[in-house]
């Protein structure tokens, strides 16, 4: 005989209350440990931040077929004394309702390296951003956010895409076509 | 006494279509890293075999040339479909990883994967020498069963690299070992704020299937990424199943078991020591 049991839990027990919403953040890694993790031979990560012009943004968002957001992006040139050893490249993109914070490590000769998420944030709920649903718990911590604790640290449940990543390697693999390569 | 002990770290790259988590500890950070570096890489090498988006998978091979002549795979790719046609199987097709046609048709997964009159998984055929052959014109779609696969495989690298505690979350889909339990929580599909209360994985895992956070409208009708198919249609609406076995591969299928043959779950759930979680609205 297993010692199994078919657990069927209706309703259950909700730990968080309805009238706050929950947020889920997770620092994995510094900008710093990721230029470490990425290149590791790298002696230094020189700051090369790129500002866009618009007719830029234009090009990158034809090549790429992705929008771009931002203006200005934060860039590190990796080398190993004087040797160029490639690039890292900051950026974030949306989740399902926050924005993730991930690195993009290139090769030297522009292709992909590596890619890390540095910071993920995500609040539960696609209602949350609906007024309507909203309005019912008014007067009960409208809109303020609660920061899961310790006790939530892993969570199973509907898949969240990854697609804004792919969005984002494609627009930034353009950048570095069209403004970084020389 | 090891100096390492207290040392946890958590990676995230995005992996598998989602984002895969990877918390590690038992060894100094810099081993860490490392045994995470090739934990990701064992779950990208899954990927690379089984997607059935990408078109230099081995997986993409088999939808293009099975048909026509039987096909070498690697091990983990027969592997994977050796397990996925016992379930279909046992299940009496409850599980089922040649739906992609139906997918396809409803703009899930790429237009080249439809068939017209595609056959199922009893025309699938697991020859010697790890070949694989289709009776009929079929396509595979392996989202069902590797992406608990890949997970298994990304833990037990990080178990043989010496790591005395991990989990690996590949966006709810997660299996865990270590001296103490890890705490999971679970999300109610109709009150997607909230979670429940903890379930706790000690060397095991747990998967979700739930239609709710991907419905979309196909011709006016509901669809979602999760096919019932015993009467090839979607299932939609705030259901989400979890369940709790030994590996991930077991749990991700099981899933599917329990939302498309209630009937069959008991038993199948009992013969492969495994534990449901149902939510309905």
């Amino acid at each position: 005989m297993s010692d199994w049991i078919h657990r069927f839990v209706v309703p259950p027990a909700i730990i968080i209350s309805a009238g706050a919403i929950p947020c889920y953040a997770t620092q994995y890694l510094t900008v710093e440990q990721a230029q470490k993790l990425c290149f590791a031979d790298a002696t230094q990560f020189i700051a090369a931040d790129v500002t866009l012009t618009r007719d830029q943004m234009k090009a990158i968002e034809k090549d790429s077929g992705v929008h771009v957001r931002l203006e200005t992006q934060k860039v590190w040139r990796a080398q190993a004394g004087d040797k160029y050893l490639g690039w890292l490249i900051q950026d974030e993109v949306l989740g399902k309702h926050e924005y993730i914070q991930w690195a993009l490590a290139l090769n030297s000769e522009g292709s992909v390296r590596q890619i890390e998420i540095l910071d993920y944030r995500e609040t539960y709920g696609y209602e949350i951003r609906n007024e309507k649903w909203r309005a019912q718990f008014t007067g009960k911590q409208h809109g303020a956010r609660l920061k899961l604790d310790n006790d939530i640290q892993n969570i199973s449940g509907a898949t969240l895409s990854c697609r804004h990543i792919t969005d984002g390697v494609k627009r930034l693999l353009a950048l570095y076509e069209l403004v970084l390569k020389r | 006494m090891n100096l390492c002990s207290n040392v946890e770290i958590r990676r995230c790259r995005p992996l598998l279509g989602t984002y895969v988590e990877i918390r590690a500890s038992g060894l100094c950070e810099a081993q860490l890293h490392q045994s995470v570096n090739s934990a990701f890489a064992a779950a990208e090498r899954i990927q690379r075999l089984m997607s059935a988006h990408d078109p230099r998978s081995e997986l993409s091979r088999l939808n293009n040339e099975a048909v026509c002549r039987p096909v070498a795979v690697s091990r983990d790719t027969f592997s994977v479909l050796r397990r996925a046609t016992a379930l279909a199987s046992e299940s009496g097709g409850a599980f089922d990883y040649t739906i992609a046609p139906t997918l396809a048709r409803w703009g899930l997964l790429p237009a080249n994967l439809s068939r017209n009159n595609p056959g199922g998984w009893r025309d699938v055929r697991l020859l010697p020498q790890r070949q694989v052959s289709f009776l009929r014109p079929l396509a595979l779609d392996l989202g069902g069963i590797a992406k608990g696969f890949a997970v298994d495989r990304a833990l037990e690298l990080l178990r043989a690299s010496g790591v005395t505690a991990a989990l690996v979350n590949a966006g709810g889909d997660l299996r865990a070992f270590g001296r103490q339990p890890y705490l999971v929580h679970l999300r109610h599909p109709s009150l997607p704020q909230s979670f429940t209360r903890a379930i706790e994985l000690n060397d095991s895992a747990l998967a979700t299937s739930s239609p709710c956070f991907t419905e979309c409208r196909w011709r006016g009708k509901r669809v979602s990424h999760l096919v019932n198919p015993l009467r090839q249609t979607a299932i939609t609406g705030a259901v989400s199943v979890s369940v709790r076995a030994r590996q991930c591969w077991l749990a991700d299928a099981l899933t599917k078991v329990v939302l498309n043959a209630p009937a069959l779950a008991d038993q199948l759930l009992a013969r492969h020591n495994a534990e449901a979680f149902v939510f309905t609205a």
